[in-house]
């Protein structure tokens, strides 16, 4: 049976109506949030395989073993002194803080969602109109909060942004902050596309090429984004293109976002 | 006039070869409580501001260094000892400078810098923690023969605190020992910790047979970890022959 998702008609239909549906959309979130009082929480459906605890952490964005830590933005792998709550897979939580009908600051959290509280208004959206918010801020003029919008635009249970994300890598009038975010998860998704993820931990002779690439990519720039977009586009083993497309994703070297393009298909 | 002001060098410069003959040891030994300050001629591109701050520079500069806005001195590299019990506890060094003149302290003034080092090193593997380090690198600093059988004793000896080994071997890699006798003293069996060091003093040499050495421990050392910290190093070599190893490694 094939998936309503992998049906391209129906993506293509999704995307229309996401398309159609955007300006009202965002507006509703948008004038919710340009008068409130307190912090408004955002909540809306999250991709399959991603998880979390509702509060620290968020895991499986892709399927892979990889976690962020929602209160540093740290990436990180789930080791043997693990010891937050289990994960969760649930709804995405974007929790805005607004100050004098300005959005300042996004935390965002997958999983269990707390009790309703009095200190924070509420708005359940769809998938269509948090993307299409998500997507505002993405583009917007503030930098620091379009960075903190690509991840939990890549949350949402959504068409893949990864066009969106391309032009913001390519976009040099954009900060550097939000092309590297937008260029990690264009990684992310170029892995996961490739069907590469990390699943379980690496064999001796993987962690070894995985390691061989960093001390690589520690190269000055000029050697290293080269030979980084080389074996990503060419390394035969999983770890070391998956190792190369994750370093070269934190070069914010924007011929990363064309290599990355191609691996996605998307050029 | 410009007689007796060289005479006056002369006689000044004189100590510690006529009192070779009473060792530093024994004359550190003699006081049993108390501090003890001897100093000694700093090895050529080290200089320091007096109070602490050392620099080494193995290019030889001609002209006046400075240190935060002041003048580095080229010497002498000036030892506190603190002595208790008729052991020694306490060691700490500056370049430059000059001594409190009100103080207690049993000045054994200037000594040869080989003894000196030699004494230096011989309490290290006891004293241990930040008084090793010091101790360690005040005898690498002086202007002495050459040091590199009493730091490779001190890195083998298994009953020295891990961190003192580290610090001799840092500054054995330092020293005028040839890079293929230093490649040769790695040893697998070391604690993971001097094998590391390993890794980042080799490095350091950037010299054909301790390269060869890292590439070699990255190739076959037992232990995956130490394999991987000779990767990082062998990334940050500017020889061909390392990022071709870390290239072939990928790819192979």
């Amino acid at each position: 049976m094939t998936s309503f998702f992998a049906d391209p008609r129906a993506r293509l239909a999704i995307l229309i109506a996401a398309a159609a549906s955007t300006p009202v959309a965002a507006q509703t979130i948008a004038q919710r949030l340009s008068t409130a009082d307190r912090p408004v929480q955002v909540i809306y459906p999250t991709r399959q395989t991603a998880c979390g605890d509702g509060r620290s952490y968020i895991g499986h964005v892709f399927d892979d073993s990889y976690y962020f830590g929602t209160d540093d933005n740290t990436m990180y792998r789930r080791g043997n002194d693990w010891s937050r709550g289990p994960c969760v897979h649930g709804p995405t939580r974007v929790v805005a803080t607004v100050f004098g009908g300005e959005v300042t600051r996004l935390r965002v959290y997958v999983g269990p969602v707390p009790p309703v509280s009095s200190n924070v208004e509420t708005i359940n959206a769809s998938t269509a109109d948090a993307t299409a918010w998500l997507t505002s801020l993405v583009t917007g003029d503030n930098a620091r909060l379009a960075a903190s919008a690509v991840l939990p635009l890549v949350l949402a249970d959504a068409p893949d942004p990864w066009p969106l994300l391309l032009r913001v890598a390519r976009d040099n009038t954009r900060g550097m902050s939000v092309r590297r975010d937008a260029l990690m998860w264009l990684g992310q998704g170029a892995v996961a596309h490739l069907g590469i993820e990390q699943k379980r931990d690496d064999t001796p002779d993987d962690e070894l090429r995985s390691q061989a690439v960093f001390a690589l990519s520690q190269r000055p720039k000029a050697e290293s984004v080269p030979a980084l977009m080389d074996l990503a586009k060419t390394a035969k083993y999983p770890s070391a293109k998956r190792s190369a497309i994750f370093w070269l994703s934190q070069t914010g070297d924007p011929r990363a976002a064309d290599v990355f393009a191609d691996l996605l298909g998307l050029r | 006039m410009r007689w007796s002001v060289a005479v006056l060098a002369l006689v000044a410069a004189a100590p510690f070869s006529s009192l070779a003959a009473q060792s530093v040891a024994r004359r550190v030994d003699a006081v049993r409580e108390g501090t003890v300050r001897l100093s000694y001629p700093a090895r050529p591109g080290v200089c320091g501001n007096g109070d602490g701050g050392v620099s080494i520079n193995s290019r030889r500069g001609d002209g006046v260094q400075y240190w935060g806005g002041r003048i580095c001195e080229t010497g002498p590299v000036r030892v506190s000892i603190g002595r208790s019990e008729g052991r020694t506890i306490s060691v700490r060094k500056w370049v430059g400078g000059r001594w409190p003149s009100a103080s207690d302290a049993t000045d054994l003034g200037s000594v040869d810098p080989t003894e000196a080092a030699h004494y230096l090193l011989s309490v290290a593997p006891t004293i241990g923690g930040r008084n090793a380090n010091e101790a360690i690198s005040a005898a690498a600093i002086a202007d002495a023969t050459t040091i590199a059988p009493e730091l490779t004793r001190l890195v083998q000896n298994g009953d020295a605190p891990t961190d003192t080994r580290k610090d001799a071997l840092f500054w054995l890699g330092e020293s005028d020992i040839l890079a293929t006798e230093f490649a040769r003293l790695y040893d697998r069996s070391q604690p993971f910790e001097l094998r590391e060091q390993w890794t980042f003093v080799l490095a350091q040499r950037q010299e054909g047979p301790t390269l060869d050495k890292l590439i070699e421990i990255a190739r076959n050392d037992s232990d995956v970890e130490i394999r991987k910290r000779a990767m990082f190093w062998l990334g940050q070599s500017h020889d061909p022959k390392a990022l071709q190893f870390l290239h072939d490694l990928i790819l192979r």
